[in-house]
């Protein structure tokens, strides 16, 4: 048995606010992939427990009124991965969270316990940080949306309240329209590994598809929580697509990123490896897009 | 109450919705729903499917499945009637030790349901969540096959293995395993299945130092906890000291430890034992005990250990059992003497020095090596360093001991069930006929369990406290407190001249056998005697000393030491071959021995003892080099179309042997049972490889009766006879053979009977198949029921018994070549291996489908052990990575796309049936092979485990 204080069922989000305010300890227990391990290794001994896990108002994946694409937060990977909307709109999501391996974990994990528990190395977190994602967060004040850019505070907080659950991950149209992106996830191995670095390239390309209209590009594992290279990203917008211009733009992702030395693996290893990876990201975006390299 | 279906049944349950869903199948009955990773989600044996989706139990609670439907792998099909993707996964050969089995049968099951036509991406993708380890993916895949077969109304179409030998009926022909439905069904079948109601619990304190002396142990907070039943400390337990090794008496190991010590020698020593009524209770009370420690300075690589002035990790006194050194005194005068320190007592000389942390040594020479090198043409040198691995078999270490009758009843999980019961008579002082060891089926060994590292402690609880007690590892145990691959530094020197021939060969050893010298000698011992006879050169030299330090304790480990040497002399002669301008393939064919040479250098490789000079018998070693240098296209340089990923391809020539002539002993007892059966009574150790089907089979040819009139039990020392055990590539070679004594010896016994029951002569009687005599010479016909009837009648002759016995002296050796492509990113450093392919002689395959499961399980294992596995130890001895997550085994997805195991056909003449052994020297080729491959694509040379992205760029010089 778990070493767990309680666990108590919520039967509805707003069910969920009042028990999170009653126990504010308590932490939320989705898929429990994540979470129960935790306790498993003694890291949330003692805790105590909020299941969301049977609001089904929090699972699927739709457009909604003003056109974002939202994911509920108890969609699972799997769910994400076979989405008709995901694989439409925006489906290196689909894939990035396919990278977890094993059904067992894609059928319980979920894309709100993957961007709640605030590791850099999550799946989902770089992809969600270069379409620019905005989570909906419900508490005793009602609905609040955090873009993703303030979203993680430092290495396991994110920007949740006493009380708070986050209840959807939106992607606004104007982030996904147009746009098409790769995720690449540096690991040891191919299932079940957490990733050395992973770094999630997008683009939106001119009309003629010489230009690069935006480019976004997030990494996890590249800082203590998900970030995006910006002076890379505002080196790249509006520029023409060349050999010369991709070289660049992947050189200068070091000015924003500051990876760590860790048992897994070294610091100029995860550096090396951050610009291979937005080169070949942002060339297989590139490459969706349907844009060519000049010179 | 929670209510929900289980395998279509409605049930409710009383329990606290808190618990694990895995513990209320468990407590429902379910216990083929088992747990290899404590709930860390990783290996899958606690897989089962909710709602129809396969999910790991052990991560969901039991408050969750409210209303829910879950199906447990218990629920497909009996032993007596298996569904088809059971019976598939049989005769596919996959259900080898088989602790996950069944969970890998439901998701195959849950495959099939939702997809009757799945594609090879569709199988890897529903495996992906499972880790094998004995026998590999491939014939998973091939078991898909069988199945969309079956399934499209059919019989299977696609050949599953070789046959070999077409006059017999059971050898070389592929027939199910015969534990294998029990095994896949989820039946009871390990340790854990046999636990009492009444059982304690133990756990046990284990140290945080790597280096301390245990100066006092306050247990009375912890004796307080009502349920507390016994806490064993180094204060309270006996004072035998012993080693952990299941190795024949006397052991070329040094006997150096005791139950619990009062020097902890690594993190992760026995501190304490705890036994209590709970196991919830046991962990409270070890929380609960005070030790004072007084830290150390600690060693952990051989540098360290060598060095001046080092911390010694042993400094009590040195005795011997026999050939004590004149200087004994003298020498013991120079170590501390500390009582804490306990002793190091040698059987027979090591060549220990324990002043300078040297647990033993070896040294030998044929020729002259300094003249080879000075007459050589090119001569390279190098170091090469290989890492600490863990074997991570799918059922951790378990132990469940009680008494019945004033004997002591031991569940092992063991390769070794006559050593366990010598070292369990050594704890508690009972002699033998008080101590049953039963071994169940093993989920999982490796070498891992021909250590006795949990049977000492509980048996001992429960002859202490007269209660049955169950003590299981944890999977953080299993990395730090088991036993390990011993990590080695292995440095090569070889010469040659021009025309490709090898003019000498030097090897130094320095091996680090952690803090205590279980295999210290003999698993260094075979990185020299298990490669150097591959070689024909008359100039050979090797220098062997083992270090003990402080890390996590090393042991046997499936190759033994033979890994590592592959790895630097196949590596080394790759170099040598570039130097001298010469093909690595010719080089290999003008070098390798043939059948007849005389393998001088074996005369100081005799485990401790002077070794048997002999010359090669059956040998396969050419073959398997030509045929894999075909199908590998060997000289034909690939391209792969982009320019970062660059190809090349790389072989090892591989060895090992099959037991240890001189050494091992088997026995069985074969009895024609009331209606003409057959029971064999084996003393044997099957972990899961098939040995049990091989007695079988040999028996089932010798005495022409059916595979299913035969009964092996095997593993029990109440009714076998002495085994050594499965280890060192034994068990086919001794204990088949120790069979096919018995069943030679049945066979005479019957013809005899049926002779004296016709009243005719012994020599005109023959048997027929299927078990019955014929008279050459009348025609006349006596079934086996005919004749034991006769025999047991009352005015008969007595029940036919036959005991067979086998020693040798003949040794017979497997040989094999592996050969690797890998496809190198020149700027992520990434390793794909793309194509693998194990060719090798195991003389007559008597398992055929088994034996390339083991060759495929072995190759994706050292596969593993070169690129990814690795501990890392903290600058204080913590392992860092003691979770699979991040130990990082390889799994389906890190298997070779095109992986092919392919058995050269050769007749031995010493082993049953022409057999020699297959599996543990599939373990020994791949790093070398990866090794030449990754040098054949990107020229640099990897001399250090795992073969990281990371050190590839630095060698590439990428990055600093």
């Amino acid at each position: 048995m778990y070493d767990i204080k309680a666990l108590y069922e919520a039967e509805s989000v707003q069910h969920a606010v009042q028990l999170l305010q009653e126990h504010p300890e308590a932490q939320i227990l989705a898929g429990g992939s994540d979470v129960l391990v935790q306790v498993r290794e003694g890291r949330r001994a003692g805790v105590e427990l909020v299941s969301i896990y049977m609001l089904d108002e929090l699972r699927g994946v739709s457009i909604d009124d003003e056109e974002n694409i939202r994911i509920g937060s108890l969609t699972s990977f799997s769910h994400i991965t076979n989405d008709p909307i995901i694989q439409k709109y925006i489906n290196v999501l689909g894939e990035a969270v396919d990278m977890v391996g094993g059904p067992q974990i894609r059928a319980i994990g979920t894309i709100g316990g993957n961007t709640c528990n605030g590791v850099t190395s999550a799946d989902s977190a770089s992809t969600l940080m270069a379409w620019e994602a905005v989570m909906e967060v419900t508490g005793p004040e009602g609905v609040r949306r955090v873009p993703i850019k303030d979203w993680y505070i430092k290495a396991k907080v994110v920007d949740l309240k006493p009380g708070e659950l986050q209840t959807a991950i939106l992607i606004p149209k104007e982030s996904y329209d147009r746009c098409f992106g790769h995720y690449i996830k540096y690991s040891m191995r191919n299932a079940l590994d957490i990733a050395t670095t992973g770094c999630s390239v997008n683009v939106r390309l001119s009309e003629d598809k010489k230009t690069f209209e935006r480019v976004r590009i997030g990494y996890g594992v590249a800082a203590p929580i998900p970030v995006r290279a910006y002076t890379a990203e505002e080196f790249l917008n509006g520029k023409e697509i060349t050999e010369e211009n991709i070289k660049k733009f992947a050189e200068t992702v070091l000015e924003d990123i500051n990876p760590r030395d860790s048992w897994r693996a070294g610091k100029a290893l995860r550096k090396h490896i951050s610009v291979v990876m937005a080169e070949r990201a942002l060339r297989e975006s590139i490459s969706l897009a349907g844009g060519v390299v000049n010179g | 109450m929670i209510n929900c279906t289980i395998n279509g049944k409605k049930r409710s349950f009383d329990i606290d919705p808190l618990t694990r869903l895995r513990d209320m199948l468990v407590m429902n009955g379910n216990f083929a729903v088992r747990d290899s990773d404590d709930a860390e989600g990783f290996c899958g044996s606690d897989t089962v499917l909710l709602d129809g989706t396969p999910v790991f139990s052990n991560l969901i609670l039991a408050g969750e499945v409210e209303g829910c439907e879950i199906r447990t792998p218990d629920s497909l099909g009996n032993s007596m009637n298996l569904t088809v993707v059971q019976q598939a996964l049989v005769d596919a050969g996959v259900v080898q030790s088989a602790y996950n089995a069944p969970a890998a049968a439901l998701l195959m099951t849950w495959l099939f349901e939702n997809n009757p036509n799945p594609t090879r991406e569709d199988v890897k993708d529903a495996l992906s969540g499972i880790f094998i380890r004995d026998a590999g993916y491939e014939h998973y895949y091939l078991a898909a096959e069988l199945i969309k077969e079956k399934l499209a109304g059919g019989e299977y179409k696609t050949e599953i293995a070789p046959e070999f030998r077409p006059h017999l009926k059971a050898v070389g022909k592929v027939l199910p395993k015969i534990d294998a439905p029990q095994l896949v069904s989820g039946e009871r079948a390990f340790v854990e299945d046999y636990v009492d109601d009444d059982t304690c619990y133990m756990v046990v304190l284990r140290s945080p130092y790597a280096s301390a002396y245990v100066n006092k142990i306050d247990t009375s907070k912890a004796e307080a906890i009502p349920g507390v039943v016994k806490i064993i400390t180094a204060y309270n337990c006996p004072d035998a000291t012993y080693m952990s090794a299941g190795q024949g008496n006397p052991e070329p190991s040094p006997h150096d430890r005791k139950l619990i010590n009062k020097k902890v020698r690594h993190v992760g020593d026995r501190v304490a034992a705890i036994v209590a009524e709970t196991l919830e209770d046991a962990i409270k009370a070890r929380d609960l005990i005070e030790v004072e420690y007084e830290p150390l300075d600690a060693v952990f690589t051989v540098e360290e250990a060598m060095a001046e002035g080092a911390p010694l990790v042993h400094n009590g006194r040195v005795q011997y059992n026999s050939g004590a050194p004149d200087d004994l005194d003298e020498y013991n005068k120079k170590l501390s003497g500390d009582e804490r320190e306990g002793k190091v007592v040698y059987q027979f000389p090591l060549h220990g020095d324990i002043l300078h942390n040297v647990a033993a040594a070896n040294h030998g020479f044929i020729g002259d090596v300094d003249k080879a090198f000075a007459e050589a043409d090119a001569v390279v040198e190098a170091t090469y360093q290989t890492s600490q691995i863990q074997h991570t078999p799918l059922e951790t270490h378990i132990c469940f001991s009680k008494l019945e009758n004033g004997r002591l009843i031991i569940y092992a999980s063991t390769q070794v069930p006559y050593h366990v019961r010598r070292i369990v008579s050594w704890v508690t002082g009972l002699s033998e006929n008080k101590i049953h060891i039963i071994k169940t089926r093993v989920g999982g060994g490796y070498g891992s369990k021909q250590d006795i590292l949990v049977e000492d402690l509980t048996a001992y609880a429960t002859f202490a406290t007269g209660r049955p007690v169950l003590y299981h590892n944890t999977r953080e145990e299993e990395f730090i407190a088991n036993s390990t691959r011993h990590p080695m530094r292995v440095h090569v020197k070889m010469g040659g001249k021009k025309d490709g021939s090898i003019t000498g060969i030097y090897l130094k050893v320095d091996a680090n056998t952690g803090p205590y010298g279980n295999h210290a000698l003999t698993v260094p011992m075979n990185s020299c005697s298990k490669t150097l006879p591959l070689f024909k050169c008359d100039n050979m030299k090797y220098d062997l000393t083992i270090y003990y330090t402080n890390i996590p304790p090393a042991g046997a480990y499936q190759g033994y030491g033979t890994p590592k040497g592959t790895y630097g002399l196949m590596m080394a002669m790759c170099e040598l071959a570039e130097k001298l301008g010469v093909d690595y393939k010719e080089m290999v064919l003008k070098n390798h021995v043939e059948e007849g040479y005389m393998l001088e250098i074996l005369k100081g490789l005799g485990e401790g003892r002077e070794g048997n000079v002999v010359p090669v018998g059956s040998c396969g070693l050419r073959e398997a080099v030509e045929k894999g240098c075909e199908m590998i296209e060997w000289g034909k340089h690939e391209e792969s179309g982009d320019p970062d990923w660059k190809i090349g391809k790389g072989f090892a020539m591989i060895m090992q042997g099959s037991g240890l002539p001189g050494l091992d002993h088997a026995n069985a007892i074969t009895k024609l049972e009331m209606d003409g059966s057959i029971i064999v009574t084996s003393g044997a150790a099957d972990i899961g490889t098939g040995l049990d089907t091989i007695i079988a089979k040999v028996t089932s040819d010798i005495l022409c009766i059916p595979m299913d009139k035969i009964t092996v039990l095997s593993g029990d020392t109440d009714s076998g006879a002495f085994d050594t055990g499965s280890y060192a590539s034994s068990g086919t070679f001794f204990s088949g053979n120790a069979a096919v004594v018995a069943a030679t010896n049945l066979k005479n016994k019957i013809l005899d009977e049926a002779a004296y029951q016709l009243g005719e002569e012994m020599d005109d009687m023959e048997l027929a198949w299927p078990g019955e005599v014929h008279s050459k010479k009348t025609g006349k016909v006596l079934s086996y029921y005919e004749i034991i009837h006769t025999a047991t009648s009352g005015t008969g002759r007595g029940h036919l018994i036959a005991p067979g016995s086998f020693t040798t002296a003949a040794s017979s050796v497997p040989y094999g070549a592996h050969f690797a492509q890998v496809a190198v990113n020149i700027r992520t450093g990434e390793v794909k291996v793309q194509k693998f392919y194990a060719v090798q002689d195991a003389g007559t395959p008597i398992n055929p489908e088994a034996a390339l499961c083991q060759m495929y399980g072995a190759s994706l294992k050292s596969i593993g052990h070169t690129l990814y596995e690795d501990m890392i130890l903290d600058k204080d001895g913590r392992c860092v990575n003691a979770t699979m997550t991040d130990y990082g085994v390889p799994m389906i997805s890190e298997q070779p796309d095109d992986f092919k195991a392919v058995l050269i056909d050769v007749d031995d003449a010493h082993g049953p049936f022409g057999a020699k052994s297959i599996s543990e020297i599939a373990c020994n080729g791949a790093a070398p092979a990866i090794g030449n491959a990754i040098h054949d694509a990107c020229g640099v040379w990897m001399r250090s485990w795992p073969m990281t992205p990371e050190k590839i760029l630095r060698e590439l010089g990428k990055i600093k």
